[in-house]
């Protein structure tokens, strides 16, 4: 099935990236840190449907459901079958003749959703995190068989592990599960390289999963979130699934190494922990207590906040006035604003012109990058003269 | 400040650098030589960034290191296809 054209004529496409850039993960063809957005000419790149940005490689998908990735590859995570890196986006051959709906990107390694519900994993294996029962490394995706009677929705990858949304709203993880991230409940598992079952989520309807350094959670249909792996600001670490309690209902969860974003059904975002410019504010965790110590992320002024992504050590967000706003560390420029300062409190991200309306905006952050896809309409749709 | 401790035994030995690394939160690796590890020397640097972590071991394992050939775990091979 080929594709053919990308955006429709009256749309236009726009991939902004920056920050840490020595990998060729900014997709700019050159290998060097950029601290201000950089506009991307991806012409070999049609209607990106998602973006998967991990510790310096990306994957994008196409409206079509193609895959293309770049950055760094010496691990195989690029899944073009070799161990090259790449600063270009570069079709994954692999998948000519698939259709893939959801990707993500770890430290070094990759997991792919296809539409017929199969898993595919390529890169760093060496924990086990590509779940085909060795701790080989692959350059080339390839389907875990686990979940062969199975259909997959969803996959996130950590550091150094893996977890996937499957049938009947069940989660499996594997790879290195040291700091408790794969949600056994025994702490003597260090690592695993089949797919195990989180037994502490089986009752519940998880509907999101998230996975980033050694922390892993998990959404419910009724907006609870639930947390394992890593504790956050020294805290100890959490061997099984843990519901935060709270009166607020969240949508989405984001995770970085030290700290996880929330954003709530009505557009606003909290955190947990902090990220490294916040770090020697001891934020303790009280489990007993009746409400989780989420802290309001403030400066949004009562504007809504639409999506959430969360980068190693940094925080971006995307307003409904069709603000890009960044936070947290900045020593690669990875906040975007021209310098390598960092940000205690969101500051917004200049992205050129204005003229044309946003239609759709999304943010996609890496562990030192960060990327924003940005659909635009013209306010005006006469046809060009010619 | 160090970013974080980390113990030997979770660092990866890295054949091309000949190093033990770690992964940094800017994408690139905290890296400590074995020389390093015999003298006892217990911080691992980011060669991009201002970042650094404390690594825990044990000297006396480096100690006697030059002399037998106890290769630390190295990567996997990685299957090209």
């Amino acid at each position: 099935m080929a594709e053919h054209g990308g955006t429709p004529a009256d749309e236009e496409e726009q991939v902004w990236s920056w920050g840490a850039g020595t990998d060729g993960q900014l997709g700019t063809d050159k290998l060097q840190d950029e601290h201000l957005p950089q506009l991307l000419s991806l012409i070999s790149l049609p209607s990106i449907s998602m973006l998967a940005c991990g510790g310096a490689h990306v994957i994008a998908l196409t409206s079509g459901g193609k895959v293309f990735t770049w950055g760094r590859g010496s691990s195989g995570q690029l899944g073009h079958g070799d161990i090259l890196s790449t600063s270009l986006p570069k079709p994954v051959s692999f998948f000519d003749d698939c259709v893939i709906i959801q990707a993500a990107a770890g430290w070094s390694h990759s997991g792919f959703v296809s539409d017929s519900g199969c898993l595919f994993t390529c890169g760093n294996g060496t924990f086990g995190q590509l779940g085909h029962g060795d701790n080989m490394s692959l350059s080339t995706p390839t389907k875990v068989s686990y979940f062969l009677d199975k259909s997959v929705k969803m996959v996130a990858c950590g550091m150094r592990h893996s977890l996937v949304l499957f049938t009947g709203n069940q989660v499996c993880g594997f790879g290195s599960g040291k700091r408790g991230q794969l949600g056994f409940s025994s702490d003597s598992t260090k690592s695993v390289n089949l797919p195990c079952l989180v037994p502490g989520l089986k009752d519940v309807e998880v509907v999101r999963i998230s996975a980033n350094g050694d922390h892993s959670a998990a959404i419910s249909a009724d907006g609870q979130l639930f947390s394992w792996g890593r504790g956050f600001c020294g805290s100890p670490d959490v061997q099984t699934p843990q519901c935060l309690p709270s009166s607020l209902s969240f949508r989405v969860v984001a995770l970085g190494w030290n700290h996880a974003l929330l954003l709530t059904v009505d557009g606003e975002v909290f955190k947990l922990g902090n990220t490294l410019n916040k770090q020697h504010e001891k934020q303790k965790l009280h489990t007993d207590s009746s409400e989780a110590p989420f802290v309001k992320v403030p400066y949004f002024d009562g504007v809504k906040v639409l999506k959430i992504s969360a980068g190693a050590e940094h925080s971006a967000a995307v307003t409904e006035n069709g603000e890009v706003k960044t936070w947290g560390w900045g020593e690669h420029g990875q906040l975007g604003l021209g310098n390598t300062s960092d940000q205690t409190n969101p500051q917004l991200v200049s992205l050129g012109s204005t003229y044309l309306q946003t239609k759709e905006i999304e943010v996609y952050c890496g562990s030192g990058f960060t990327y924003v896809v940005r659909r635009k309409q013209e306010l005006n749709s006469s046809p060009t003269s010619s | 400040m160090s970013y974080d401790d980390v113990e030997i035994e979770d660092m990866e030995w890295n054949e091309e650098i000949q190093a033990y690394t770690y992964p940094c939160p800017c994408g690139d690796l905290f890296q400590i030589t074995k020389e390093d590890l015999r003298l006892g020397e217990e911080i691992a640097n980011c060669p991009s960034c201002s970042l650094y972590i404390t690594v825990i071991y044990n000297m006396e394992d480096f100690q006697n290191d030059a002399k037998k050939n106890n290769e630390p775990k190295s990567r996997q091979p990685i299957a090209v296809a």
